[in-house]
């Protein structure tokens, strides 16, 4: 039997795990001003950003995208945009209103920011309110997007939470749900293996193209990561070859199919397994999950990697009994039985999923009672 | 007694989470139960060969191909870069293969 949460259903069909206003800025220089709403306004989530402000092309379309994609996000309920002026705004709003859900822009010019403020603040308590009528109801796994992601990564990575979280994986898309698996560069090597899992002959080419270009850019700036990996620490650490190093990573995209390749913060149309190319930080990896519409994140960490999402609850799972140790505040899921026990990785990714269902449900992440969260939405070209 | 993690039940080769001396009983878990007599020293995160695998047959790790036997390997041998090759290329001969 397929699995199911209670989430909250969304106008245009989508369902969200959790029932946040989102707060967000068109650009740089209204930072302040969302964050002040934000702290006035409980049930609310800052979405600030970076530049804007010189970025143009395809740079610039992608900032507009992403900052869009959040606000679509089926964890949002609705958005209040906090721009400079109305047509940069109005660039934003326009990529959100197909959802259905109510947008709302307060412009900086021309009554200045305590105004911006003041006015900011009581459309996002009406906002907050409105939400707050919204009820949980079941819904099926199938409407779950899940990224996956992974970093502080060790030797315990890739034999515990990788492996769980590929289970966990596996079991959703079984329940007809959707994983998205980024990072580019952690392909580098293992490309030819994830490629075999592609569906059909456009999907693979998709996919190495992608991996391909991205090492070409990489090439470009002076950088041979096929040629030096595994390093000598690696190596030395035990593992044999460049492919063995990759699928560590590559181990928590689970094993069924590759249906679809992803741009940067693109949603997927299909369910099912997909790639999405990202630069490797996890802070700008998983703003893209978000973007994409998941309305969640697993990360597994190896030394500790504390970081979670704003807009995607972000659930850390670690195997490493010093990291469990160390910094417990910033864990999830502790799978080091995998290593100090001997349990199997398909009973601790089973148990891993239905964890899934409770956090997708309402359980919260410690990424999001601490507010250890962050959004930085990757550059692909300089400002001018 | 050492112990060893296989991760998939396709896979020929376990990696210690502790470190193991040649003579040592290795004792497998995970997705493989049982001992394996190390025939050498193994350092933890290191992978001990489960299965006989001839030179040329392809190295099971994740029920993935990881790399391709260079030599025979016996149960309990140490698989690592003196008797294992990279299908897609080794950084510490860097350059040679891509």
């Amino acid at each position: 039997m397929s699995a199911t949460f209670l989430g909250y259903p969304r106008k245009n069909g989508s369902i969200g795990v959790r029932n946040w206003v989102g707060v967000i800025s068109i650009m740089d220089n209204c930072n302040p001003v969302t964050r002040a709403i934000c702290n006035a306004v409980d049930g609310t989530v800052p979405i600030t950003t970076l530049f804007v402000r010189g970025q143009y092309g395809r740079d610039l379309e992608i900032t507009y995208n992403t900052l869009a994609g959040m606000g679509s996000n089926p964890n949002i309920a609705s958005v209040l945009l906090i721009g400079l002026e109305e047509m940069t705004s109005e660039e934003v709003a326009k990529r959100i209103r197909p959802t259905g859900k109510r947008v709302e822009i307060i412009n900086l010019q021309p009554d200045g920011t305590i105004n911006a403020v003041a006015n900011g603040t009581r459309i996002a308590m009406r906002m907050a309110i409105e939400a707050s009528g919204i009820r949980r109801v079941s819904c099926p796994a199938s409407s779950l997007v899940i990224g996956v992601e992974c970093g502080g990564s060790d030797t315990t990575s890739g034999l515990s939470c990788n492996p769980a979280i590929g289970r966990m994986a596996d079991r959703l898309v079984d329940d007809g749900g959707t994983i998205i698996i980024s990072e580019t560069s952690e392909f580098f090597g293992a490309e030819h293996l994830f490629a075999a899992r592609a569906v059909d002959d456009k999907i693979r080419k998709e996919f190495v193209d992608k991996v391909v270009g991205f090492e070409q850019d990489a090439m470009k700036m002076g950088l041979d990561i096929r040629g030096t990996n595994p390093t000598p620490d690696n190596i030395r650490g035990g593992l044999t070859t460049i492919e063995e190093k990759a699928l560590g990573a590559m181990a928590k995209a689970g094993t069924r199919p590759l249906v679809g390749v992803l741009d940067y913060g693109e949603p997927p149309v299909k369910k099912g397994l997909h790639f999405m190319a990202t630069p490797a930080p996890a802070v700008e990896s998983m703003t893209a999950f978000a973007a994409g519409g998941c309305q969640l994140i697993f990360f597994g960490t190896g030394v500790g990697n504390p970081i979670g999402n704003m807009v995607s609850p972000t659930v850390k799972v670690s195997g490493n009994v010093n990291t469990l140790r160390t910094m417990p505040d910033n864990i999830d899921v502790d799978v080091s039985e995998l290593i100090e026990k001997g349990s199997k990785v398909t009973d601790v990714g089973d148990r891993l999923y239905g964890y899934t269902m409770e956090v997708a449900s309402g359980t919260r992440t410690t990424s999001e009672v601490l507010d250890i969260r962050e959004t930085a939405i990757s550059r692909f070209g300089p400002t001018i | 007694m050492p112990r060893a993690l296989v991760l998939n039940d396709l896979d020929n080769v376990a990696t210690l989470i502790d470190s193991g001396k040649a003579g040592d009983d290795c004792a497998l878990q995970g997705e493989a139960k049982g001992t394996v007599r190390l025939l050498a020293d193994v350092p933890f995160g290191h992978k001990v060969c489960i299965k006989d695998t001839s030179a040329g047959q392809e190295i099971f790790k994740y029920g993935t191909i990881i790399g391709k036997a260079s030599a025979a390997i016996k149960p309990g041998a140490h698989v690592h870069t003196h008797n294992v090759e990279s299908i897609r290329g080794r950084g510490d001969q860097a350059g040679s293969s891509k």
